[in-house]
């Protein structure tokens, strides 16, 4: 062809190679450099088998045996948590787990603190909304003594008047410093409001419920819940289960058992109606929103499906929700959803900071997102993605001592079945698009509580939008109910 | 005396003699610190060499779980910004992030938490560092995007404006909302006047406010090159196959011209350093008080550490008892030793309910550091102090990540990595006689900084 530029063949040759990323310069990349790698086989977990028994006095013991760590975890778990305190005792269940370790028929609060500390050991008592949970992380030469000061503390604790006040006044300036977090100010009023009427809402109690807390009040609650056959232990290292059982025996066999039954409570009714709350919160600079229901317990069926679901939804920064709201529509800093297991029942919530003038459009696209999952299935593509995403973060949360150990508190506190543990990848891996539609058009149906936390000058224009706002001042107590023009 | 009021102290005295016969019924003496060292199958294998292109890579295998750290280390701390260049450093790490050749902007998050892994990032003064942990069989993906990054970031003016807004505008969110966060960085240039050390990662704002895109090129073009960087991957892999990844991905980047080590420290305070910034929003009262250890003997630096534990770590540590159980002068005493390159500081930050209790709060610190001048760590305040630590020790390499981080810090300190599974030894072998002599050769005004917090 006349006038095109001809080139010889060892050239045309040459310039293919290159163009296939064999070309020894650096200007052109690697052609293995333009896409991702492909990932290998997954390895198994390689969890071993929990390994539990029950003695005589009704005390179950659980041995998880983890690798990693020279440091052994002993978990003393009491099957009563916030809402077992009293309807008009709401806190006690807190104050009586604070008050374990602050002295006994021997030693003193302070000597006991000598003890835990000549050992090394880390110590911590935490409260959840169905169990209590006490907590020593030790050496593995001192696992014997720990037992001993585990005993001590929680066989045989003293309720002084004295120390019962310092607690108290610890507690408050803790209920008090937290209504400085926007963000828990409007998780507390969720819950609150989602358990209306119900036990768990003793879980959200403020700094004026444990004025009323004495410690007759502290005593009781102990003689009540704190026996071995509404306890577990679970211990977690690189240990003998048969030698570290044995040890227990030693130490808590004497403790008594006594007649004492826990009734299954039954799950509030989830939000079924539109209803809008605004909380005040005169230091927040941007609007936080909660929109969230009550959902299943842990042992449900749908718990897997929902598990995917909540993932596609607002698990990460990929999801629908964070996709949605900060990265297409700029009105929020974040946008997340996260779910609670309890033992009668679970709560799932959508959490974002939005800027003030966004408050409108911001719940109208988190309540059009929730609506989608609860009607159209979700492409298999995405579906997939939070399956991986769970799977594959399984391990990271297993992986720190503190991880591993909630892990297993949680299924000994709550006597879920091994498909928690030794079989939670296939239950992961077996959830389909149609299941995780059905776990969306049960729990995603009903319209969400939304809790607005924000400055009451934003009342005026952010919110007058909404047909009608219920208006809570910052502990909680309803101010007023605004009816809106729209 | 009243005769009551004898009887009770002799109650008192009678039930602490009960007491403490109990209790050493229950609990004869623990053995002694030599007894205690590494527990018995713990190990932290190591392997490393370098790439021709000057990266220096390490590997640690553990196969407990499926997971594995991939981190990357260079030396771009803020102690490479020039005067004028504060928040350089910060910007940089931020700028990371918005894609390189075959990585759109944030795709690098998006890859890694689509299969579960966590990432993250950070700057400090010697270093800026980027990790992630994910599934072990998803390890050359975060090898091609670390490699992607180190070769190929992309660094345009509007990627610069947008991150540096970004950052300024979160900045100043933060310092409204925890004003006393201020006073901690103006401590630091106080406790470091040597700048280069002393410089905080953002400051007011305004130097980074007026970066140019030429900056940040340069800085870049200078520090995030192979041959001044650090790989590390620690978790289940196998050495030979994650060798032939890293050769794969990172042996064809070009280094970079040679970086210099930056200026090693300098101090030349006379004497005590002792300032009042009433300006400063504290919540009541409260001071800042520091001292720098510098140059550091051999052995100091174990000392120090365990030093740190009696007098910070723990419900029952020396300050704490003192200040809030004992004297009830203080609501709050933190605080933890600090490395910075060469030097080192420890650091303690009291707050309290009026200014009173803070002149009273900074004479007991005072006097807790003159009983150990004067020798009074026993040996059982010694063991505790050291059980704690190893506690510590242990709880915090549990996991990948903080394996990785601890090996970076070794590498950027030019420790030898083989020495690091019998470091912990060192800090075990630790004397109460080490400890008066660290406080009489360091605990000097000259090396003293203290600052005071609220009203005048």
């Amino acid at each position: 062809m006349r006038g095109a530029l001809r080139f010889p063949r060892w050239a045309v040759v040459l310039a293919a190679a290159w163009a296939l990323g064999f070309g020894p310069s650096l200007e052109a990349q690697e052609r293995y450099r333009r896409t991702p790698p492909p990932a290998e086989t997954r390895q198994g977990l390689g969890l071993a088998a929990l390994e539990s028994f029950e003695m005589a006095n009704g005390l179950k013991v659980t041995v998880a045996f983890r690798t990693g760590s020279p440091l052994v975890t002993l978990q003393l778990i009491i099957g009563a948590g916030e809402a077992d305190s009293p309807a008009e005792l709401p806190g006690a269940a807190s104050i009586t787990a604070r008050m374990i370790g602050r002295g006994s028929k021997l030693l003193s609060g302070g000597q006991i603190d000598d003890l835990i500390e000549s050992l090394g050991a880390d110590y911590s008592a935490t409260v959840f909304m169905d169990y209590t949970v006490f907590k020593l992380e030790v050496l593995p030469e001192f696992v014997d003594r720990a037992l001993l000061a585990l005993r001590l503390m929680v066989l045989e604790p003293v309720f002084s008047e004295r120390v019962l006040a310092t607690v108290k006044r610890a507690t408050a300036f803790e209920q008090t410093d937290r209504k400085k977090d926007p963000e828990f100010v409007g998780w507390r009023h969720l819950l609150r409001l989602l358990f209306e009427g119900h036990p768990y809402r003793a879980g959200t109690y403020g700094e004026e419920a444990i004025k009323l807390i004495g410690s007759k009040e502290v005593q009781s609650f102990y003689s009540r819940h704190y026996l071995p056959n509404n306890a577990v232990i679970v211990v977690s290292g690189n240990v003998d289960a048969a030698a570290v059982s044995t040890k227990i025996g030693e130490h808590f066999s004497a403790w008594t058992r006594r007649a004492f039954s826990r009734a299954q409570v039954p799950p509030p009714p989830p939000n079924g109606r539109e209803r809008i709350c605004f909380v005040e919160n005169a230091g927040s600079q941007d609007a936080i929103i909660f929109a969230g229901n009550v959902i299943m317990d842990p042992a449900a069926p749908e718990y897997f499906p929902f598990l995917v679901l909540n993932q596609a939804l607002g698990g990460a920064t990929h999801s629908r929700l964070f996709m949605n709201l900060r990265e297409s529509k700029g009105y929020a800093y974040y946008a997340f959803s996260e779910a609670e297991f309890y033992r009668s029942c679970g709560v799932f919530w959508v959490k974002a900071r939005v800027t003030p003038e966004f408050i409108h459009p911001a719940v109208g696209e988190i309540v059009r997102e929730l609506k989608a999952l609860s009607l159209e299935s979700a492409p298999a593509v995405e579906i997939e993605e939070a399956k991986a995403y769970l799977v594959g973060n399984l391990p990271l949360k297993l992986e720190s001592l503190e991880g591993f150990s909630e892990w297993t508190a949680r299924l000994a506190a709550l006597g879920l079945d091994s498909g928690h543990w030794n079989r939670i990848l296939e239950n992961i891996m077996v959830v389909n698009i149609e299941k995780v539609l059905a776990a969306g058009r049960k729990y995603l149906s009903p319209a969400p509580l939304v809790v607005i936390v924000g400055r009451r000058e934003w009342i005026l224009d952010s919110l007058a939008d909404f047909r009608v706002v219920e208006v809570y001042d910052s502990n909680g107590a309803l101010k007023q109910t605004i009816l809106n023009r729209r | 005396m009243s005769v009551f009021r004898t009887l009770k102290t002799r109650m008192r005295k009678e039930a602490l003699v009960v007491a403490v016969a109990a209790f050493a019924a229950l609990f004869p003496a623990l053995p002694a610190g030599g007894q205690e060292s590494m527990a018995p199958g713990w190990a932290l294998p190591v392997q490393e060499y370098r790439l021709k292109n000057g990266l220096r890579v390490i590997l640690s295998e553990d196969d407990s779980l499926p997971l594995v750290t991939v981190a990357v280390a260079y030396r771009a701390g803020t102690v490479r910004e020039k005067p004028g260049q504060e928040g350089l450093a910060y910007l940089l790490e931020t700028l990371m992030f918005q894609g390189s050749e075959n990585v759109g902007p944030l795709q690098h998050v998006g890859y890694i938490q689509k299969i579960g892994g966590e990432l993250n990032a950070t700057t400090t003064f010697d270093k800026s560092l980027f990790y992630q942990t994910l599934p072990s069989n998803q390890l050359a993906l975060a090898l091609w995007l670390e490699s992607d990054r180190m070769r190929s970031v992309r660094i345009t003016g509007a990627s610069i404006e947008q991150q540096r807004s970004r950052l300024l505008e979160e900045h100043l969110r933060q310092m409204a909302a925890e004003p006393i966060i201020g006073s901690f960085s103006i401590f630091d240039t106080l406790l470091y006047p040597d700048l280069l050390y002393g410089r905080p990662l953002i400051g007011s704002g305004e130097q980074m406010g007026r970066l140019t895109d030429a900056d940040v090129s340069a800085f870049h073009r200078a520090f995030y090159v192979p041959n001044n960087a650090v790989l590390c991957i620690v978790g289940s892999i196998q050495a030979a196959k994650a060798k032939d990844l890293v050769a794969r991905y990172f042996e064809s980047i070009p280094p970079g011209p040679d970086v210099p080590a930056p200026l090693p420290p300098r101090f030349e305070q006379e004497g005590e350093v002792a300032v009042f910034h009433p300006d400063l929003a504290a919540p009541t009262a409260g001071f800042h008080l520091g001292y720098r250890i510098h140059p550091l003997q051999p052995g100091d630096a174990y000392a120090l550490k365990i030093l740190e534990y009696i007098l910070l770590k723990g419900k029952t540590a020396r300050l704490r008892a003192r200040l809030i159980d004992k004297d009830r002068t203080a609501y709050h005493v933190s605080g933890g030793l600090e490395e910075r390159g060469a030097a080192r500081a420890l650091k303690i930050f009291c707050l309290t309910n009026n200014v009173v209790m803070a002149d009273r709060s900074h004479r007991a610190v005072m006097s807790e550091i003159e009983r150990i001048r004067q020798g009074s760590v026993s040996e059982d305040d010694l063991e505790k102090a050291k059980r704690f630590f190893r506690t510590d020790y242990f709880r915090r390499l549990a996991t990948r990540q903080e394996r990785a981080f601890m090996l970076l810090e070794a590498s950027f300190s030019d420790r030898p990595l083989s020495s690091l599974p019998n470091e912990l030894d060192s800090y075990l072998r630790v004397t109460a006689r080490n400890l008066t002599a660290l406080v009489i050769r360091h605990f000097v005004p000259r090396n003293k900084v203290y600052m005071r917090l609220g009203p005048r």
